[in-house]
Protein backbone atom coordinates (compact mmCIF):
# COMPACT_ATOMS: atom_id res chain seq x y z
CA UNK A 1 0.00 0.00 0.00
CA UNK A 2 2.82 2.29 1.01
CA UNK A 3 4.66 1.02 -2.27
CA UNK A 4 1.40 1.91 -4.37
CA UNK A 5 1.32 5.34 -2.90
CA UNK A 6 4.97 6.04 -3.32
CA UNK A 7 4.55 5.35 -7.30
CA UNK A 8 1.23 7.46 -7.43
CA UNK A 9 3.06 10.34 -5.98
CA UNK A 10 6.08 9.99 -8.37
CA UNK A 11 3.51 9.49 -11.25
CA UNK A 12 1.79 12.19 -10.30
CA UNK A 13 4.86 14.97 -10.15
CA UNK A 14 4.65 17.30 -13.33
CA UNK A 15 8.31 15.93 -14.00
CA UNK A 16 7.23 12.61 -14.77
CA UNK A 17 5.48 12.79 -18.17
CA UNK A 18 8.62 14.69 -19.64
CA UNK A 19 10.95 11.99 -17.86
CA UNK A 20 9.02 9.60 -19.81
CA UNK A 21 9.61 11.34 -22.65
CA UNK A 22 13.13 11.60 -22.40
CA UNK A 23 14.12 8.08 -21.66
CA UNK A 24 11.71 7.18 -24.27
CA UNK A 25 13.15 9.19 -26.97
CA UNK A 26 16.86 8.46 -26.44
CA UNK A 27 16.10 4.33 -26.16
CA UNK A 28 13.97 5.18 -30.12
CA UNK A 29 17.18 6.99 -31.43
CA UNK A 30 19.45 4.27 -29.81
CA UNK A 31 17.86 1.54 -31.19
CA UNK A 32 18.07 2.88 -34.90
CA UNK A 33 21.14 4.49 -34.59
CA UNK A 34 23.59 3.05 -31.80
CA UNK A 35 26.06 5.68 -32.82
CA UNK A 36 23.63 8.34 -30.57
CA UNK A 37 24.75 6.81 -27.34
CA UNK A 38 28.74 7.10 -28.49
CA UNK A 39 30.91 8.90 -26.53
CA UNK A 40 31.83 12.15 -29.35
CA UNK A 41 27.52 12.44 -30.07
CA UNK A 42 27.21 12.27 -26.20
CA UNK A 43 30.02 14.95 -25.73
CA UNK A 44 28.85 17.19 -28.72
CA UNK A 45 25.00 17.02 -27.54
CA UNK A 46 26.31 18.31 -24.07
CA UNK A 47 28.36 21.09 -25.30
CA UNK A 48 25.46 23.10 -27.13
CA UNK A 49 22.37 21.88 -25.11
CA UNK A 50 23.85 23.88 -21.90
CA UNK A 51 23.52 27.46 -23.74
CA UNK A 52 20.24 26.97 -24.82
CA UNK A 53 19.72 25.43 -20.86
CA UNK A 54 20.93 28.37 -18.97
CA UNK A 55 18.55 30.66 -20.36
CA UNK A 56 15.76 28.17 -19.82
CA UNK A 57 16.71 28.03 -15.96
CA UNK A 58 16.07 31.79 -15.85
CA UNK A 59 12.86 31.69 -17.70
CA UNK A 60 11.64 28.84 -15.27
CA UNK A 61 11.44 30.99 -12.66
CA UNK A 62 10.12 34.41 -14.54
CA UNK A 63 7.43 32.28 -16.16
CA UNK A 64 6.71 30.65 -12.79
CA UNK A 65 6.28 34.57 -11.33
CA UNK A 66 3.93 34.83 -14.45
CA UNK A 67 5.36 36.33 -16.90
CA UNK A 68 7.79 35.54 -20.12
CA UNK A 69 10.81 37.15 -21.75
CA UNK A 70 10.92 37.14 -26.02
CA UNK A 71 14.08 39.57 -25.74
CA UNK A 72 16.47 36.75 -24.39
CA UNK A 73 17.29 35.61 -27.96
CA UNK A 74 19.01 38.94 -29.24
CA UNK A 75 20.38 39.63 -25.89
CA UNK A 76 22.32 36.25 -26.26
CA UNK A 77 23.25 37.67 -29.92
CA UNK A 78 23.52 41.84 -28.31
CA UNK A 79 25.90 40.55 -25.47
CA UNK A 80 28.27 39.35 -27.03
CA UNK A 81 28.79 41.50 -29.65
CA UNK A 82 29.05 44.29 -27.64
CA UNK A 83 32.20 42.75 -25.72
CA UNK A 84 34.35 41.73 -28.51
CA UNK A 85 33.76 45.25 -30.01
CA UNK A 86 34.60 46.42 -27.00
CA UNK A 87 37.55 43.65 -26.74
CA UNK A 88 38.68 44.13 -29.96
CA UNK A 89 38.96 48.04 -30.75
CA UNK A 90 40.91 47.94 -27.59
CA UNK A 91 38.96 49.87 -25.11
CA UNK A 92 38.76 47.66 -22.46
CA UNK A 93 40.67 44.44 -21.24
CA UNK A 94 38.04 41.05 -21.72
CA UNK A 95 37.29 40.84 -18.11
CA UNK A 96 35.89 44.32 -18.21
CA UNK A 97 34.36 43.85 -21.47
CA UNK A 98 32.40 40.46 -19.94
CA UNK A 99 31.45 42.74 -17.06
CA UNK A 100 30.18 45.26 -19.20
CA UNK A 101 28.30 42.67 -21.55
CA UNK A 102 26.60 41.39 -18.30
CA UNK A 103 25.42 44.80 -16.26
CA UNK A 104 23.92 46.14 -20.10
CA UNK A 105 22.26 42.85 -19.96
CA UNK A 106 20.91 43.63 -16.81
CA UNK A 107 20.15 47.07 -17.36
CA UNK A 108 18.05 45.80 -20.72
CA UNK A 109 16.52 43.27 -18.11
CA UNK A 110 15.82 46.06 -15.57
CA UNK A 111 14.34 48.08 -18.26
CA UNK A 112 11.91 45.13 -19.37
CA UNK A 113 10.43 44.77 -15.84
CA UNK A 114 9.99 48.59 -14.98
CA UNK A 115 7.67 48.46 -18.63
CA UNK A 116 5.86 45.50 -17.10
CA UNK A 117 5.20 46.46 -13.74
CA UNK A 118 5.39 49.89 -13.63
CA UNK A 119 3.39 51.27 -17.05
CA UNK A 120 1.94 47.94 -16.73
CA UNK A 121 1.82 46.77 -19.95
CA UNK A 122 2.08 42.91 -20.95
CA UNK A 123 5.58 41.53 -20.93
CA UNK A 124 4.22 39.36 -24.67
CA UNK A 125 4.80 43.55 -25.54
CA UNK A 126 7.48 44.79 -23.69
CA UNK A 127 9.98 42.28 -24.18
CA UNK A 128 8.77 41.86 -28.25
CA UNK A 129 9.84 45.76 -28.71
CA UNK A 130 12.90 44.96 -26.43
CA UNK A 131 13.26 42.00 -28.70
CA UNK A 132 13.59 44.54 -32.13
CA UNK A 133 15.54 47.39 -30.42
CA UNK A 134 18.18 44.88 -28.96
CA UNK A 135 18.89 43.13 -32.54
CA UNK A 136 18.83 45.98 -33.90
CA UNK A 137 21.59 47.75 -32.06
CA UNK A 138 23.19 44.62 -32.38
CA UNK A 139 23.30 44.90 -35.77
CA UNK A 140 23.85 48.53 -36.02
CA UNK A 141 27.31 48.18 -33.83
CA UNK A 142 28.79 45.80 -35.48
CA UNK A 143 27.36 46.30 -39.07
CA UNK A 144 26.21 42.99 -39.40
CA UNK A 145 29.22 41.37 -39.76
CA UNK A 146 29.77 38.83 -36.82
CA UNK A 147 33.44 39.82 -34.42
CA UNK A 148 36.38 37.66 -34.21
CA UNK A 149 36.44 35.77 -31.02
CA UNK A 150 39.48 33.85 -31.20
CA UNK A 151 41.82 36.01 -30.26
CA UNK A 152 40.70 35.11 -27.12
CA UNK A 153 43.14 32.10 -27.18
CA UNK A 154 44.09 31.24 -24.24
CA UNK A 155 42.63 33.80 -21.70
CA UNK A 156 42.24 32.52 -18.43
CA UNK A 157 38.44 33.67 -19.11
CA UNK A 158 37.59 31.56 -22.21
CA UNK A 159 38.94 28.68 -19.87
CA UNK A 160 36.99 29.38 -17.46
CA UNK A 161 33.70 29.63 -19.57
CA UNK A 162 34.26 27.29 -21.80
CA UNK A 163 37.17 24.91 -21.55
CA UNK A 164 37.40 21.36 -22.41
CA UNK A 165 38.80 18.29 -20.93
CA UNK A 166 38.53 14.63 -21.45
CA UNK A 167 37.17 12.36 -19.08
CA UNK A 168 37.72 9.43 -20.48
CA UNK A 169 36.39 9.11 -23.80
CA UNK A 170 33.87 12.23 -23.19
CA UNK A 171 35.07 15.67 -23.82
CA UNK A 172 33.53 17.93 -21.03
CA UNK A 173 32.98 21.38 -21.48
CA UNK A 174 33.02 23.84 -18.95
CA UNK A 175 29.58 25.26 -19.37
CA UNK A 176 28.70 21.98 -18.28
CA UNK A 177 29.97 22.90 -15.06
CA UNK A 178 28.08 26.35 -15.31
CA UNK A 179 24.99 24.41 -16.57
CA UNK A 180 24.58 22.63 -13.30
CA UNK A 181 25.63 24.49 -10.91
CA UNK A 182 23.08 27.07 -11.98
CA UNK A 183 20.80 24.47 -12.27
CA UNK A 184 21.53 23.37 -8.37
CA UNK A 185 21.73 27.32 -7.41
CA UNK A 186 17.87 27.56 -8.94
CA UNK A 187 16.25 24.45 -8.11
CA UNK A 188 17.18 25.26 -4.65
CA UNK A 189 15.97 28.76 -4.72
CA UNK A 190 12.82 28.11 -5.88
CA UNK A 191 11.29 25.24 -4.20
CA UNK A 192 13.69 25.70 -0.79
CA UNK A 193 13.70 29.70 -0.03
CA UNK A 194 11.18 32.28 1.02
CA UNK A 195 12.24 34.08 -2.25
CA UNK A 196 10.80 30.65 -4.10
CA UNK A 197 7.96 31.17 -2.22
CA UNK A 198 7.12 34.69 -3.28
CA UNK A 199 8.07 33.69 -6.40
CA UNK A 200 5.71 30.72 -7.27
CA UNK A 201 2.65 33.62 -4.63
CA UNK A 202 3.62 36.36 -7.48
CA UNK A 203 2.85 34.17 -10.36
CA UNK A 204 -0.29 32.09 -8.73
CA UNK A 205 -1.77 34.93 -7.32
CA UNK A 206 -0.57 38.61 -7.33
CA UNK A 207 -3.37 40.17 -5.35
CA UNK A 208 -2.89 37.67 -2.37
CA UNK A 209 0.98 37.85 -2.23
CA UNK A 210 1.18 41.77 -2.08
CA UNK A 211 -1.94 41.71 0.53
CA UNK A 212 0.64 39.46 2.50
CA UNK A 213 2.86 41.97 2.04
CA UNK A 214 5.19 40.01 -1.18
CA UNK A 215 6.76 42.95 -2.86
CA UNK A 216 5.53 41.69 -6.36
CA UNK A 217 7.11 43.98 -8.46
CA UNK A 218 10.60 44.16 -7.18
CA UNK A 219 9.86 39.70 -7.59
CA UNK A 220 9.23 40.35 -11.30
CA UNK A 221 11.63 43.28 -11.88
CA UNK A 222 14.70 40.80 -10.61
CA UNK A 223 13.51 37.94 -11.94
CA UNK A 224 13.82 40.22 -15.23
CA UNK A 225 17.06 41.09 -14.69
CA UNK A 226 18.16 37.38 -13.97
CA UNK A 227 16.69 36.13 -17.47
CA UNK A 228 18.83 38.69 -19.23
CA UNK A 229 21.68 38.31 -17.61
CA UNK A 230 21.55 34.74 -18.17
CA UNK A 231 21.10 35.41 -21.49
CA UNK A 232 23.72 37.56 -22.07
CA UNK A 233 26.65 35.03 -20.05
CA UNK A 234 25.00 32.04 -22.72
CA UNK A 235 25.64 33.87 -25.76
CA UNK A 236 29.41 35.26 -24.57
CA UNK A 237 29.86 31.06 -23.67
CA UNK A 238 28.41 30.69 -27.58
CA UNK A 239 30.96 33.32 -29.12
CA UNK A 240 33.86 31.52 -27.41
CA UNK A 241 32.55 28.17 -28.38
CA UNK A 242 32.09 29.09 -31.83
CA UNK A 243 34.88 31.55 -32.29
CA UNK A 244 32.34 34.33 -33.38
CA UNK A 245 29.90 36.87 -32.41
CA UNK A 246 27.44 36.81 -34.85
CA UNK A 247 24.78 39.99 -33.97
CA UNK A 248 22.11 37.27 -35.68
CA UNK A 249 22.93 34.29 -33.24
CA UNK A 250 20.10 33.54 -30.90
CA UNK A 251 17.09 34.48 -32.75
CA UNK A 252 14.25 32.48 -32.73
CA UNK A 253 16.05 30.83 -29.53
CA UNK A 254 13.31 32.85 -27.11
CA UNK A 255 10.53 30.66 -28.57
CA UNK A 256 12.56 27.72 -28.19
CA UNK A 257 13.82 28.06 -24.38
CA UNK A 258 9.76 28.76 -23.71
CA UNK A 259 8.69 25.24 -25.04
CA UNK A 260 11.53 23.43 -23.31
CA UNK A 261 10.50 24.92 -19.71
CA UNK A 262 6.32 24.32 -21.01
CA UNK A 263 7.51 20.84 -21.99
CA UNK A 264 9.27 20.48 -18.53
CA UNK A 265 6.23 20.99 -16.98
CA UNK A 266 6.05 25.17 -16.10
CA UNK A 267 2.38 26.38 -16.07
CA UNK A 268 2.66 29.07 -19.01
CA UNK A 269 0.27 31.65 -16.87
CA UNK A 270 2.28 31.24 -14.00
CA UNK A 271 2.16 30.11 -10.27
CA UNK A 272 3.53 26.48 -10.53
CA UNK A 273 7.39 25.84 -11.91
CA UNK A 274 10.07 22.88 -11.75
CA UNK A 275 13.53 23.84 -12.78
CA UNK A 276 14.18 19.73 -12.84
CA UNK A 277 11.50 19.57 -15.29
CA UNK A 278 12.84 22.25 -16.96
CA UNK A 279 16.19 20.54 -17.28
CA UNK A 280 14.30 17.46 -18.51
CA UNK A 281 12.76 19.82 -21.43
CA UNK A 282 16.35 21.30 -22.58
CA UNK A 283 17.32 17.63 -23.12
CA UNK A 284 14.04 16.78 -24.70
CA UNK A 285 14.29 19.51 -27.80
CA UNK A 286 18.47 19.15 -27.53
CA UNK A 287 18.30 15.23 -28.40
CA UNK A 288 15.50 15.44 -30.63
CA UNK A 289 17.51 17.66 -32.81
CA UNK A 290 20.18 15.74 -32.31
CA UNK A 291 18.81 12.58 -33.13
CA UNK A 292 16.75 13.33 -35.67
CA UNK A 293 19.63 14.55 -38.07
CA UNK A 294 21.79 11.18 -36.71
CA UNK A 295 18.91 8.87 -37.61
CA UNK A 296 18.57 10.51 -41.65
CA UNK A 297 15.68 12.44 -41.09
CA UNK A 298 16.39 15.87 -42.98
CA UNK A 299 17.57 18.67 -40.25
CA UNK A 300 14.63 21.03 -41.92
CA UNK A 301 11.78 18.92 -40.53
CA UNK A 302 12.98 19.50 -37.17
CA UNK A 303 10.45 22.06 -36.41
CA UNK A 304 7.68 19.25 -36.85
CA UNK A 305 8.83 17.02 -34.23
CA UNK A 306 8.99 20.07 -31.85
CA UNK A 307 5.77 20.95 -32.39
CA UNK A 308 4.44 17.92 -32.27
CA UNK A 309 6.04 17.60 -28.70
CA UNK A 310 4.52 20.61 -27.53
CA UNK A 311 0.92 19.65 -28.46
CA UNK A 312 1.22 16.25 -27.19
CA UNK A 313 2.88 17.31 -23.49
CA UNK A 314 0.17 19.87 -23.40
CA UNK A 315 -2.66 17.32 -24.32
CA UNK A 316 -1.03 15.32 -21.45
CA UNK A 317 -0.61 17.95 -18.89
CA UNK A 318 -4.65 19.02 -19.56
CA UNK A 319 -5.32 15.37 -19.13
CA UNK A 320 -3.34 14.96 -15.84
CA UNK A 321 -4.78 18.61 -14.59
CA UNK A 322 -8.46 17.21 -15.16
CA UNK A 323 -7.60 13.96 -13.33
CA UNK A 324 -6.05 16.11 -10.49
CA UNK A 325 -9.16 18.30 -9.79
CA UNK A 326 -11.44 15.46 -10.27
CA UNK A 327 -9.72 13.20 -7.39
CA UNK A 328 -8.77 10.42 -9.08
CA UNK B 1 -16.12 44.82 26.42
CA UNK B 2 -13.53 47.53 25.48
CA UNK B 3 -13.66 48.96 21.89
CA UNK B 4 -11.30 47.12 19.36
CA UNK B 5 -11.65 49.01 16.27
CA UNK B 6 -14.10 52.34 16.09
CA UNK B 7 -14.58 54.28 12.82
CA UNK B 8 -15.82 57.76 13.08
CA UNK B 9 -17.91 59.73 10.93
CA UNK B 10 -16.12 58.01 8.11
CA UNK B 11 -17.43 58.58 4.47
CA UNK B 12 -16.15 57.30 1.24
CA UNK B 13 -17.10 58.92 -2.35
CA UNK B 14 -16.69 57.73 -5.72
CA UNK B 15 -16.51 60.48 -8.36
CA UNK B 16 -20.21 61.83 -7.50
CA UNK B 17 -21.30 58.87 -5.87
CA UNK B 18 -21.45 58.84 -2.15
CA UNK B 19 -20.55 55.31 -0.68
CA UNK B 20 -20.75 56.10 2.55
CA UNK B 21 -21.94 58.53 4.66
CA UNK B 22 -20.83 59.92 8.01
CA UNK B 23 -20.30 56.30 9.44
CA UNK B 24 -19.50 55.46 13.02
CA UNK B 25 -19.07 51.84 13.20
CA UNK B 26 -17.83 49.57 16.35
CA UNK B 27 -16.32 45.95 16.65
CA UNK B 28 -15.24 45.27 20.31
CA UNK B 29 -12.70 43.05 22.24
CA UNK B 30 -13.78 39.17 21.39
CA UNK B 31 -16.56 40.14 19.33
CA UNK B 32 -18.36 38.87 16.30
CA UNK B 33 -20.24 41.69 14.57
CA UNK B 34 -22.70 40.54 12.12
CA UNK B 35 -22.85 43.11 8.92
CA UNK B 36 -25.86 42.91 6.95
CA UNK B 37 -27.14 45.44 4.18
CA UNK B 38 -28.95 45.23 0.89
CA UNK B 39 -27.25 45.31 -2.22
CA UNK B 40 -25.51 48.74 -2.78
CA UNK B 41 -25.92 49.62 1.21
CA UNK B 42 -22.07 50.55 1.97
CA UNK B 43 -21.21 47.55 3.59
CA UNK B 44 -18.45 46.12 0.82
CA UNK B 45 -17.00 49.86 0.75
CA UNK B 46 -17.12 50.18 5.10
CA UNK B 47 -14.95 46.92 4.54
CA UNK B 48 -12.64 48.07 2.03
CA UNK B 49 -11.94 50.88 3.71
CA UNK B 50 -11.38 49.26 7.06
CA UNK B 51 -9.20 46.75 5.35
CA UNK B 52 -6.95 49.31 3.35
CA UNK B 53 -8.51 48.39 0.18
CA UNK B 54 -9.70 51.84 -0.79
CA UNK B 55 -8.78 54.82 0.83
CA UNK B 56 -11.60 56.69 2.46
CA UNK B 57 -12.58 60.46 2.08
CA UNK B 58 -12.94 61.67 5.90
CA UNK B 59 -13.03 60.32 8.89
CA UNK B 60 -10.59 58.55 11.57
CA UNK B 61 -9.83 55.22 12.02
CA UNK B 62 -9.11 53.78 15.89
CA UNK B 63 -7.29 50.77 17.38
CA UNK B 64 -7.68 49.97 20.50
CA UNK B 65 -8.16 53.65 21.05
CA UNK B 66 -5.13 54.72 19.16
CA UNK B 67 -5.61 56.74 15.68
CA UNK B 68 -4.29 54.98 12.96
CA UNK B 69 -3.94 55.63 9.26
CA UNK B 70 -4.69 52.31 7.10
CA UNK B 71 -3.83 53.42 2.80
CA UNK B 72 -3.10 49.70 2.27
CA UNK B 73 -3.94 46.13 3.13
CA UNK B 74 -0.05 45.84 4.28
CA UNK B 75 -1.10 48.72 6.69
CA UNK B 76 -4.34 47.23 7.33
CA UNK B 77 -2.49 43.42 8.52
CA UNK B 78 0.02 45.73 10.08
CA UNK B 79 -2.66 47.04 12.47
CA UNK B 80 -4.27 43.59 13.01
CA UNK B 81 -6.90 43.42 11.19
CA UNK B 82 -6.96 40.84 8.32
CA UNK B 83 -10.12 39.98 5.35
CA UNK B 84 -10.61 36.87 4.40
CA UNK B 85 -12.33 37.17 0.74
CA UNK B 86 -13.97 34.07 -0.91
CA UNK B 87 -10.81 32.26 -2.57
CA UNK B 88 -8.77 35.28 -3.15
CA UNK B 89 -6.60 35.65 -0.21
CA UNK B 90 -4.93 32.01 -1.17
CA UNK B 91 -2.69 31.04 -4.13
CA UNK B 92 -3.83 27.87 -5.10
CA UNK B 93 -0.82 26.38 -6.40
CA UNK B 94 1.13 26.77 -2.99
CA UNK B 95 0.68 24.27 0.00
CA UNK B 96 -1.61 24.85 3.20
CA UNK B 97 1.76 25.15 4.91
CA UNK B 98 3.20 27.69 2.50
CA UNK B 99 0.11 29.65 2.27
CA UNK B 100 -0.13 29.89 5.67
CA UNK B 101 3.49 31.51 5.81
CA UNK B 102 3.29 33.54 2.98
CA UNK B 103 5.17 36.92 3.54
CA UNK B 104 6.27 35.89 6.78
CA UNK B 105 7.81 32.48 6.58
CA UNK B 106 10.35 31.58 8.71
CA UNK B 107 13.94 30.47 8.05
CA UNK B 108 16.15 28.52 9.50
CA UNK B 109 20.19 27.95 8.57
CA UNK B 110 22.98 30.67 7.63
CA UNK B 111 20.67 33.96 7.05
CA UNK B 112 22.53 34.15 3.22
CA UNK B 113 20.50 30.83 2.48
CA UNK B 114 17.40 32.24 3.02
CA UNK B 115 16.14 28.22 3.84
CA UNK B 116 12.86 27.79 4.57
CA UNK B 117 11.91 26.13 7.68
CA UNK B 118 9.78 23.22 6.11
CA UNK B 119 9.40 21.43 9.69
CA UNK B 120 8.62 24.43 11.64
CA UNK B 121 5.55 25.40 8.98
CA UNK B 122 3.95 22.45 8.96
CA UNK B 123 4.09 21.32 12.67
CA UNK B 124 2.26 24.70 13.15
CA UNK B 125 0.27 24.33 9.93
CA UNK B 126 -0.65 21.13 11.46
CA UNK B 127 -1.54 22.49 15.12
CA UNK B 128 -3.79 25.12 13.26
CA UNK B 129 -6.05 23.44 11.44
CA UNK B 130 -6.82 21.53 14.43
CA UNK B 131 -7.68 24.28 16.57
CA UNK B 132 -9.54 25.97 13.91
CA UNK B 133 -11.49 22.85 13.87
CA UNK B 134 -10.46 20.90 10.76
CA UNK B 135 -11.47 17.54 11.83
CA UNK B 136 -10.25 15.49 8.90
CA UNK B 137 -6.26 14.31 8.50
CA UNK B 138 -4.90 16.89 5.71
CA UNK B 139 -1.31 16.97 5.32
CA UNK B 140 0.34 20.56 5.39
CA UNK B 141 1.60 20.22 1.73
CA UNK B 142 -1.56 19.41 0.06
CA UNK B 143 -1.83 22.37 -1.99
CA UNK B 144 -4.61 25.00 -1.39
CA UNK B 145 -5.93 24.01 -5.02
CA UNK B 146 -7.18 20.74 -3.84
CA UNK B 147 -9.34 22.03 -1.12
CA UNK B 148 -12.92 22.41 -0.47
CA UNK B 149 -14.37 25.99 -0.27
CA UNK B 150 -15.01 25.57 3.91
CA UNK B 151 -11.33 24.15 3.99
CA UNK B 152 -9.91 27.29 2.46
CA UNK B 153 -11.94 29.44 4.48
CA UNK B 154 -10.57 27.47 7.50
CA UNK B 155 -6.52 28.13 6.22
CA UNK B 156 -7.03 31.69 5.64
CA UNK B 157 -9.12 31.70 9.25
CA UNK B 158 -5.95 29.65 10.83
CA UNK B 159 -3.58 32.01 9.22
CA UNK B 160 -5.37 35.11 10.87
CA UNK B 161 -5.36 33.27 14.19
CA UNK B 162 -1.50 32.20 13.79
CA UNK B 163 -0.66 35.58 13.23
CA UNK B 164 -2.42 37.76 15.80
CA UNK B 165 -4.97 39.25 13.68
CA UNK B 166 -7.07 41.14 16.35
CA UNK B 167 -10.27 41.42 13.92
CA UNK B 168 -10.88 39.04 11.03
CA UNK B 169 -13.27 40.23 8.31
CA UNK B 170 -14.91 37.80 6.97
CA UNK B 171 -16.73 38.94 3.34
CA UNK B 172 -19.20 36.15 2.28
CA UNK B 173 -17.63 33.32 3.99
CA UNK B 174 -20.40 31.03 3.14
CA UNK B 175 -21.17 31.94 -0.49
CA UNK B 176 -21.44 29.07 -2.40
CA UNK B 177 -20.94 26.51 0.31
CA UNK B 178 -23.36 23.36 1.05
CA UNK B 179 -24.94 22.91 4.48
CA UNK B 180 -22.11 20.82 6.23
CA UNK B 181 -19.40 23.13 4.55
CA UNK B 182 -21.66 26.24 6.27
CA UNK B 183 -21.36 24.66 9.31
CA UNK B 184 -17.90 24.50 9.01
CA UNK B 185 -16.82 27.51 8.88
CA UNK B 186 -19.27 29.29 11.64
CA UNK B 187 -17.46 26.79 13.83
CA UNK B 188 -14.25 28.09 12.43
CA UNK B 189 -15.58 31.94 13.34
CA UNK B 190 -16.94 30.34 16.95
CA UNK B 191 -13.21 28.92 17.50
CA UNK B 192 -11.28 31.91 16.11
CA UNK B 193 -13.50 34.12 18.77
CA UNK B 194 -12.80 31.11 21.52
CA UNK B 195 -9.20 32.36 21.03
CA UNK B 196 -9.81 35.97 21.86
CA UNK B 197 -10.11 37.16 17.92
CA UNK B 198 -13.44 39.19 17.09
CA UNK B 199 -14.49 38.69 13.70
CA UNK B 200 -16.83 41.10 10.89
CA UNK B 201 -19.24 38.60 9.53
CA UNK B 202 -20.78 39.43 6.45
CA UNK B 203 -23.45 37.37 4.77
CA UNK B 204 -26.53 37.23 2.42
CA UNK B 205 -28.01 34.54 4.01
CA UNK B 206 -29.19 36.17 7.67
CA UNK B 207 -30.03 32.75 9.04
CA UNK B 208 -25.82 32.11 8.96
CA UNK B 209 -24.96 35.26 10.77
CA UNK B 210 -27.97 34.88 13.34
CA UNK B 211 -26.16 31.43 13.95
CA UNK B 212 -22.75 32.91 14.91
CA UNK B 213 -22.85 37.09 15.65
CA UNK B 214 -23.30 38.79 19.06
CA UNK B 215 -24.65 41.54 17.46
CA UNK B 216 -25.71 43.22 14.00
CA UNK B 217 -25.22 46.01 12.33
CA UNK B 218 -27.19 47.03 9.51
CA UNK B 219 -26.38 49.80 7.01
CA UNK B 220 -28.59 50.89 4.13
CA UNK B 221 -28.12 53.76 1.64
CA UNK B 222 -24.54 54.28 2.98
CA UNK B 223 -25.27 54.82 6.41
CA UNK B 224 -25.22 52.87 9.92
CA UNK B 225 -29.23 52.75 10.48
CA UNK B 226 -29.11 50.14 13.50
CA UNK B 227 -26.05 49.38 15.20
CA UNK B 228 -26.86 47.63 18.20
CA UNK B 229 -29.14 44.23 17.49
CA UNK B 230 -28.77 41.11 19.96
CA UNK B 231 -29.97 38.26 17.27
CA UNK B 232 -31.04 36.74 20.49
CA UNK B 233 -33.79 39.08 21.35
CA UNK B 234 -34.80 40.37 17.82
CA UNK B 235 -36.46 38.21 14.20
CA UNK B 236 -35.12 37.48 11.43
CA UNK B 237 -38.12 38.87 10.06
CA UNK B 238 -37.42 42.41 12.08
CA UNK B 239 -34.09 42.32 10.70
CA UNK B 240 -35.07 42.17 7.29
CA UNK B 241 -37.49 44.99 7.68
CA UNK B 242 -34.62 47.46 9.12
CA UNK B 243 -32.52 45.93 5.83
CA UNK B 244 -35.40 46.78 3.53
CA UNK B 245 -36.42 49.66 5.40
CA UNK B 246 -40.03 48.72 4.49
CA UNK B 247 -43.20 48.59 6.68
CA UNK B 248 -44.37 45.23 7.72
CA UNK B 249 -47.35 45.47 4.80
CA UNK B 250 -44.54 46.88 1.83
CA UNK B 251 -42.35 43.69 3.05
CA UNK B 252 -44.97 41.42 2.87
CA UNK B 253 -45.71 42.64 -0.51
CA UNK B 254 -42.22 42.66 -1.71
CA UNK B 255 -42.05 38.80 -0.97
CA UNK B 256 -45.22 37.97 -2.32
CA UNK B 257 -46.09 36.39 1.57
CA UNK B 258 -50.30 36.13 1.80
CA UNK B 259 -50.91 35.38 5.40
CA UNK B 260 -54.68 34.36 4.48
Amino acid sequence: MENRSLIQRFVSKPEFGPLVLLVAEIAVFWSINPDFLSPLNISNTLSFTVELGLIALAMTLLMTAGEFDLSVGSVFGFAPVLMWTLFNSGITSLEVAFVIALAVAALIGLANGLFVTRIKISSFLVTLGMLLVVRGVALFISDGFPQRTWSAGQHWLAHVLVGDFYVGPFRIYMSLFWFIGFALLLGYVLTQTKAGNWIQATGGNPGAARARGVNVNRTKVLLFMLSATMASFAGVISSIRTSAANPNSGAGYELEVIAMVVIGGTALMGGRGTIIGTVLGVFILRVMRNGIVLIGVPGLAYNIFIGAIILGMMTLHSILERRHQAGT
Amino acid sequence: MTDLIRMEHVSKAYGKIQALKDVDFTVRENEIVGLLGDNGAGKSTLIKVLSGAVPSTSGDIYVRGKKVSIRSTTDAIANGIETIYQDSALVTQLSIARNLFLGREPVKGPRFLNRLDHAAMDAVARDLLKRVGISKNIPPSTPVGSLSGGERQAVAIARAMYFESDLIILDEPTNNLGVAETQGVLRFVRNARKSGHSCIFIAHNIHHVFQVVDRIVVMRGGRVVADDINPKETSVEDVERIITGMTDEELEQALGVNNH
